[in-house]
């Protein structure tokens, strides 16, 4: 009798105990549980460790550069609606920008004073140098000839985002080191010692720059990984892309000799880099210059259509184009008759120019000239190329540079030196290519304001106008507003004030104040 | 230091002995089976029909003084609520508890709402914030995972989430809920963990019986028409005429100007002729639900089973919800010490959405020329609406969630194990054909899905020494696997209307395998996220009850997440509660009190981090997009990686952040419970939170995640019932019920030590609410160039711009001269100081009688929507998402003459938001439920014995609306506190109903 209920007590006893240890080993492998990795982001440990990881991070740069320039538009907006030339008929912010009115409290106009994203390709350009080494050590295919070029690329591009950043806010912050983990705020540097680092950068990373990329170069040999030059012409910068660059930079110090030198460089050795003046056909054309990349792309960001890299915003298109070219009734910004008339000043202009009739010969340039907003038409890639009016996704490539303009800044530098003949040169070698004539002081009035003129004709809407409008009011003062906003520093934007607010060591700029 | 605590915790599962931790009372007495100790309701004649038993269930309910069914958080009892026409949780407990804000932004059926308990935890500023401060909603022990905020990375415009952005607390059948206790205090909501840092909302679903039971509730009703004023164009025209007529001297303001051609064409009737399109938008819907129970079994097994289907319309653009729910629980008694209880729970909803244009074109990413809005004209308005005929766009949602438990019962030792699934899943297919979008066909499909796997484990002991000393002893270990993923697909301009999915190319042979077919290649966006949170936890908790007088318990836990740094991985907390029954004590004698327990709870918890961004310190992503094209999926064709600079940085270091809490209850009863009163205070600090600064932005970042902010809430919550009049059966009674909180936040610190922060265009100051408008004062207009204030010859400026005539004469508040965000003031509050519900019930005879009203006092609601109407020049032809003009357009409320008439040309944007000229008094008082009811059990009985009960009712709800607000209904504001306009309308519904226990 006794038995059952012992077994029974015992079984009372032990059962629970049993159970608990069965549990207590289900609970046991809390451990691994823990260690997740995020598969959003990749963490430090599974960063720097293959070539894999290096592309990526050289392609990043390039992809925040070209944020940076697309973002809101701004590579146009600071460079072409700020001159004040195009007109806005809808847009309150694109309006104030017009009338120098950088204050206004516009989404756009605050992010064009954000300088943010310039920061970002240069912090992302620091840990690349600081890390790129750790792959050399880790990854045998990564050779040491792949890390000079990504080196000098990613120098060039360190160095490009402080030289646009100082044609727009003048002194900006120099930081030449990621400081990751223990930022620092800093003060402002003067914009005469950012740009002569930015030369000196910029000369260091030509040097190993290669003219082109899985092309045989002898600075960069076999295939830049492991693609052929059809994944790269256009897309990197190259060796010619610096010079241009730096003939750029020169050109804005003032430093026309540097100009006249680096130009040189460019034109005399563009056939190596498989680069060419382009007929105005193809700079005008849907499927032309600017779509996709390609070599004559001197220095420029494309949106690919074929990596499904069209987008609605980050085009000139966007600010440009309405009917007929696409579906949209105002645009953004037109250039009023008059305004063209005056700029396309000459017959045979095969960008644009009227017949004896006052009808346009052509509509490379301008669509519905005679409407009530004539459209700035000459960059229209629209989806592949095509001329359908009905989808705003664009595909055209933001361009900083081509042969055309270093040719032209070439002869703008020769005119200040006094050299005239080659000055006319090289402004021929553009003239004509457009149908005009050869230049004529009798008829094209001073050398340097056609050449200016022809600047203003040939880089429209490419982002250029309003820092050539800068140069040559400082040459000649003559453009009354402008003149005086070089002499006050107001050709600067200012500083937005959330940058103010988190960085106590900088200043607004003094016209800002 | 980790492998210890891991060892400390699993000793403790082996030494300490729980029940599983659902932590629960009763409410509103309709359905009076006993609770057991921490945990669900006992069948109350089957299983546990073993007398020893029951009596031990009695004597360890006191082990805790937060089970006492005193303590009550609701007003109205689940089967009342059920007559509530809702279709989400959020509806139905909006007026019912007090402490629990529902923020009901829109009327559109099953659309998200968001639930916060005792304020806000911290500012919010974007949706996963909103995220980080839902309550936890647990149904039978289960906590729901919710829809996690990660797919807005890729969305430029975040009004909705990708996917069918179902409200997930759509699954709850009132029918089906035996009890919702809404749990505020850390002594009852510790036991669920960091999960439940912003509170718990405890839902016990109806438990099995061994008698045949079944029961069967249906209502049907409609939802009113609602009825609104329109204008038309000549209306629009003559409202802008008179900033032409004062501003302008040809009715242009510049060369440049552009009438808008819709405006500029008086013959032209689709503008200017009727304005009537409200026939097609505005509807009149049907509602209706229907549910059937069956339960039965044995002593040794019962079940029930429920099936329900429910349907609610949306009075406008047809929106719509279908639910198909079903629900099974079954409970088995193998041996006498062997419990087995398993729980599942089905639906599916389906869910029509509105059709508005800013939607659509967000989802599309693409906004087509605005010059020619949608027309007031019916009959060119149905035109329109006939394109969407050869459009679809399906979302559905399938939610399931299930639960199977042991328990083994050895006396005083019992041991729970148990495994729970949640699991949900969202579909949204979306095509417009090529009409509806200039030519642009677009098609969309989503899947994604949220699912939490739960294993835990509880052991409870409790002993009982010479009657008068109670010790009960839990500890328990309870593991967590959460996943969240989704795939999402979008393409433009496929090659016709028919093709409307996004086909790829299914022979592998094909050099064009698994390439889209019908859309072009290159217009293919294609998406997919996926991340995941695993948490571990242990706890142990011991109470201590002398002589039913004094309670002490004290819960240690510790609680580690896969996604908290590894070197901070585990957080220990403590929580230590009190109770003292005066009554027991020193009232015995008394006639008046029938109840006087006095509760304390303190204490310490974690809170989790939604993010695995956090979890490894600096990192890489992919991010290279830019404002308007956030989804830039590489450079030239590759992947990048490059540090998150639009995320922010987030360094080493980031520890744990938790929740402080202090709260004192006090829970009367007077006259035998005549009147009831449950009174708390409470102050709760949420610290060490994560913050995004901006700052660092000279290196790329857009902010950095710093820890340190602290968030405090401090409030009272009342809940008072009284049986004013009190009839015997059949005379008249009258029983009143209040519940009422009061609540106020105040931001305490900011990392860094900082005194005050701008995000977003908000201002956060230490000392300050965080949730107030950040706004210029408006002090009329300049109507002069003369009146405007000079200083040394400069004129008044705003932001560097002078001020000229028929600019805002803004208040200078620093007094520079400058009018800028110095001269902002914090103002109003987005959420209401003082809130809830007041509910009353008069019975007579066989009838009965609910009136309940809801209201809201102290808060502001910013009329962003009459900003946005006056600040037409900014609005007008541009090709931005603020500038879509919806049907709505055309309707028009608020009072225009309250404004003054600016120049709306001007550079300093006379009609910003951002000003208190368009802060508004939100308060309001609703009457949100009047329903009538008839009991026929006794006349029906006397026919068919069978009839337990068998109640008829028809009930009114949203009737009315009293508020200062001159806008609409003054709850249909976003999170930021602005009324965009796009809120649905609320519906006024009627219904019919009848609830029947056979």
């Amino acid at each position: 009798m006794s038995k059952p209920i012992n077994n029974k007590l015992l079984i009372r006893r032990l059962v629970p105990w049993g159970i608990a240890v069965v549990l207590l080993a289900l609970t046991g492998s809390c451990k691994k549980m823990l260690d997740v990795d995020s598969s959003r982001v990749v963490g430090e440990k599974n960063m720097w460790n293959s070539l894999e990881d290096t592309r990526a991070a050289v392609m990043g740069t390039y992809g925040l550069v070209r944020a940076a320039l697309a973002d809101y538009n701004a590579h146009w907006l600071y460079g072409d609606v700020r001159a004040g030339e195009f007109t806005s008929p809808t847009r309150q912010d694109l309006r104030a920008i017009i009338s120098n009115d950088l204050t206004a409290s516009y989404p756009s106009l605050e992010a064009l004073s954000n300088w943010r994203r310039w920061y970002a390709v240069i912090n992302s350009a620091n840990i690349f140098l600081e890390r790129v080494h750790e792959v050399h050590e880790k990854d045998l295919r990564y050779t040491e000839n792949n890390m000079v070029v990504d080196i000098a690329q990613i120098r060039f591009l360190r160095a490009f985002a402080y030289f646009y950043m100082v044609r727009n806010w003048g002194d900006v912050p120099l930081i030449v080191s990621s400081h990751d983990g223990n930022f620092e705020n800093k003060p402002r540097e003067n914009q005469d010692r950012v740009l002569a680092w930015a030369e000196q950068e910029m000369l260091a990373a030509a040097a190993d720059l290669p003219y082109r990329y899985s092309a045989g170069d002898e600075q960069q040999q076999g295939n830049y990984y492991n693609e052929t030059t059809g994944r790269w012409d256009g897309a990197l910068a190259r060796k010619l892309s610096a010079y241009a660059v730096l003939a750029h930079l020169a050109a804005w110090q003032g430093d026309y000799p540097s100009v006249a030198n680096y130009s040189k460089f460019v034109i005399d050795n563009y056939q190596k880099a498989t680069n060419d003046y382009i007929s105005t056909d193809h700079l005008t054309a849907a499927n032309g210059f600017f779509f996709n990349k390609n070599t004559n792309q001197l220095f420029g960001f494309a949106f690919d259509w074929g990596h499904v890299d069209a987008s609605f915003t980050g085009h000139i298109e966007e600010l440009t184009l309405a009917e007929p070219v696409v579906n949209k009734r105002i645009p953004d910004i037109y250039l009023p008759k008059d305004s063209i008339i005056n700029i396309f000043n000459e017959g045979g202009d095969e960008r644009f120019s009227l017949d004896t009739l006052g009808t346009p010969v052509s509509d490379r340039y301008f669509s519905n000239y005679n409407g009530r907003y004539p459209i700035f038409s000459k960059i229209k890639c629209i989806m592949g190329g095509v001329s359908d009016p009905t989808f705003r996704i664009f595909t055209s490539a933001i361009i900083f540079t081509r042969l055309e303009d270093v040719t032209l800044l070439r002869a703008e530098a020769l005119a200040v030196l006094g050299e005239r003949s080659g000055a006319i040169d090289n402004l021929n070698a553009i003239r004509t290519r457009r149908g005009l004539d050869a230049y004529n002081e009798e008829v094209n009035g001073d050398l340097l304001n056609a050449i200016f003129l022809e600047r203003q004709r040939e880089l429209m809407g490419e982002g250029h106008r309003w820092y050539d409008l800068v140069r040559y009011n400082r040459i000649r003062p003559n453009h009354a507003t402008i003149s005086q906003l070089i002499a006050r520093n107001g050709i600067y934007w200012p500083v937005a004030q959330t940058l103010l607010d988190q960085n106590k060591q900088l200043t607004q700029n003094e016209y800002w104040q | 230091m980790r492998n210890t605590i891991i060892l400390l915790g699993c000793a403790l599962l082996f030494l300490t002995y729980p029940t599983f931790a659902i932590h629960h009372f009763q409410e509103g007495g309709t359905n009076n089976q006993p609770v057991d100790t921490a945990g669900t309701t006992v069948p109350q004649d089957s299983l546990v029909n073993d007398t020893t038993l029951v009596k031990e269930l009695t004597i360890s309910r006191v082990d805790s003084i937060f089970t006492d069914v005193n303590v009550r958080s609701m007003s109205t009892a689940p089967d009342e609520i059920a007559r509530f026409p809702a279709v989400s949780l959020q509806q139905y407990l909006k007026d019912q508890a007090a402490g629990l804000y529902v923020q009901e932004n829109t009327g559109e059926p099953g659309s998200v709402q968001q639930m916060y308990i005792r304020g806000l935890p911290m500012p919010i500023l974007s949706h996963k914030e909103i995220y980080q401060s839902q309550p936890l909603v647990v149904v039978d022990g289960i906590p729901l995972i919710g829809e996690h905020p990660f797919a807005f990375d890729i969305q430029q415009y975040q009004f909705s989430r990708i996917g069918p952005a179902t409200n997930l607390l759509s699954n709850i059948d009132m029918n089906n809920i035996a009890s919702v206790t809404v749990l505020k205090d850390l002594a009852s909501i510790a036991l669920y963990g960091p999960m439940g840092a912003n509170g718990v909302i405890a839902i016990t679903t109806k438990q099995p019986t061994t008698q045949r039971k079944i029961s069967f509730n249906v209502y049907a009703g409609v939802a009113q028409r609602p009825t609104v004023t329109t204008i038309n164009g000549a209306y629009e025209n003559a409202f802008r005429k008179q900033f032409y007529d004062r501003y302008t001297a040809t009715g242009r303001y510049s060369a440049d100007d552009s009438y808008p051609l819709y405006l500029s064409d008086s013959l032209n009737t689709s503008y200017y002729g009727p304005s009537n399109w409200t026939d097609s938008y505005y509807q009149t819907g049907l509602l209706y639900s229907a549910n059937a129970d069956i339960s039965g079994g044995s002593d040794r097994a019962n079940f029930r089973f429920a099936a329900g289907h429910l349907r609610n319309q949306g009075v406008a653009d047809e929106t719509g919800l279908k639910r198909y729910s079903a629900l099974f629980n079954i409970n088995m008694k193998p041996m006498k010490w062997l419990l087995f209880s398993a729980m599942i729970s089905g639906n599916r909803v389906q869910r029509d959405r509105n059709r508005s244009l800013r939607d659509r074109f967000a989802t599309a990413s693409y906004i087509p020329d605005p010059s020619s809005p949608l027309s007031p004209n019916d009959e060119i308005y149905r035109q329109y609406l006939t394109q969407f005929d050869n459009s679809f766009d399906n979302n559905a949602t399938n939610i399931v969630e299930g639960h199977a438990k042991l328990v083994f019962d050895f006396n005083r030792v019992k041991i729970a194990s148990r495994v729970a699934v949640d699991y949900n899943e969202g579909y949204r297919d979306l095509f417009y054909p090529r009409t509806l979008m200039e030519e642009n066909s677009f098609a969309s499909n989503y899947y994604g899905y949220n699912q939490r796997l739960i294993f835990d484990n509880h052991v409870t002991y409790d002993v009982n020494i010479g009657g008068k000393h109670t010790l009960f002893v839990e500890g328990g270990g309870v593991l967590q696997w959460d996943a969240f993923k989704y795939n999402y697909a979008y393409a433009y301009k496929g090659i016709n209307d028919f093709i409307k999915i996004n086909l790829l190319e299914s022979d592998p042979n094909n050099g064009n395998y698994l390439n889209p077919t019908a859309f072009p290649r290159e217009l293919v966006f294609k998406f997919l996220d996926y991340t995941k949170q695993n948490i571990v936890s242990f706890y142990g908790r011991g109470s201590y009850n002398f002589d039913n007088r004094y309670t002490v318990s004290l819960l240690l836990r510790s609680d580690a997440s896969s996604n908290a740094q590894p070197t901070s991985r585990w957080l220990f907390t403590p929580v230590l509660s009190l109770g003292w029954n005066i009554r027991n004590d020193l009232l015995t004698e008394s006639s008046v009190f029938s109840t006087f327990n006095l509760r304390a709870s303190g204490g310490r918890m974690g809170r989790l981090n939604a993010f695995d961004n956090f979890s490894q310190g600096p990192s890489y992503s992919t991010q290279v997009g830019y404002t308007g094209n956030l989804i830039t999926p590489g450079y030239n064709g590759m992947g990048v990686l490059t540090r998150p600079y639009d995320f922010g940085w987030s360094g080493y270091g980031i520890p744990w952040s938790y929740t402080d809490q202090l709260n004192i209850g006090l829970d009367l009863g007077l006259a035998d419970e005549r009147v009831q009163v449950n009174l708390d205070w409470y102050t709760k600090y949420d610290r060490n939170q994560l913050l995004g600064i901006p700052s660092y932005a000279e290196f790329g970042y857009r902010q950095s995640y710093e820890a340190g902010m602290e968030v405090n809430n401090t409030g009272v919550e009342m809940l008072v019932q009284i049986e004013a009049f009190r009839g015997g059966a059949g005379k008249f009674s009258w029983t009143p019920s209040l519940n009422i909180n009061y609540n106020q936040n105040k931001l305490t610190a900011l990392p860094g030590g900082r005194n005050e922060l701008i995000i977003d265009n908000r201002l956060f100051r230490v000392g300050e609410r965080v949730d107030r408008f950040w706004l210029l004062q408006n002090d009329g207009i300049f109507l002069s160039d003369a009146e405007i204030p000079t200083v040394d010859g400069q004129p008044l400026r705003y932001n560097g711009i002078p001020l000229r005539a028929g600019d805002p004469r803004w208040v200078d508040t620093n007094g520079d001269n400058t009018i800028d965000n110095n001269d902002r003031v914090l103002m109003g509050s987005i959420f209401p100081k003082v809130s809830g519900g007041f509910m009353n019930q008069f019975r007579y005879g066989k009838w009965t009688l609910d009136a309940n009203f809801y209201f809201n006092l102290g808060r502001n609601v910013l009329n962003a929507d009459m900003a946005n109407r006056f600040d037409f020049i900014n609005r007008e032809g541009t090709v931005e998402i603020n500038s879509v003009k919806e049907i709505t357009f055309w309707e028009k409320h608020g009072d225009y003459n309250r404004y003054p008439i600016y120049n709306p040309w001007s550079n300093v944007i006379p009609y910003r938001a951002e000003q208190d000229l368009f802060l508004e008094n939100g308060s309001f008082l609703k009457l949100r439920t009047l329903s009538l009811g008839y009991d026929l059990t006794e006349l029906l009985s006397k026919r068919a014995g069978t009839i337990e009960r068998f109640f008829i009712y028809c009930t009114g709800n949203n009737l009315f609306t009293l508020t200062p607000y001159s806008g609409r209904d003054p709850e249909l504001v976003d999170f930021m506190g602005r009324d965009t306009g796009y809120g649905l309308p609320i519906p006024r519904t009627y219904t019919l109903g009848i609830r029947m226990n056979l």
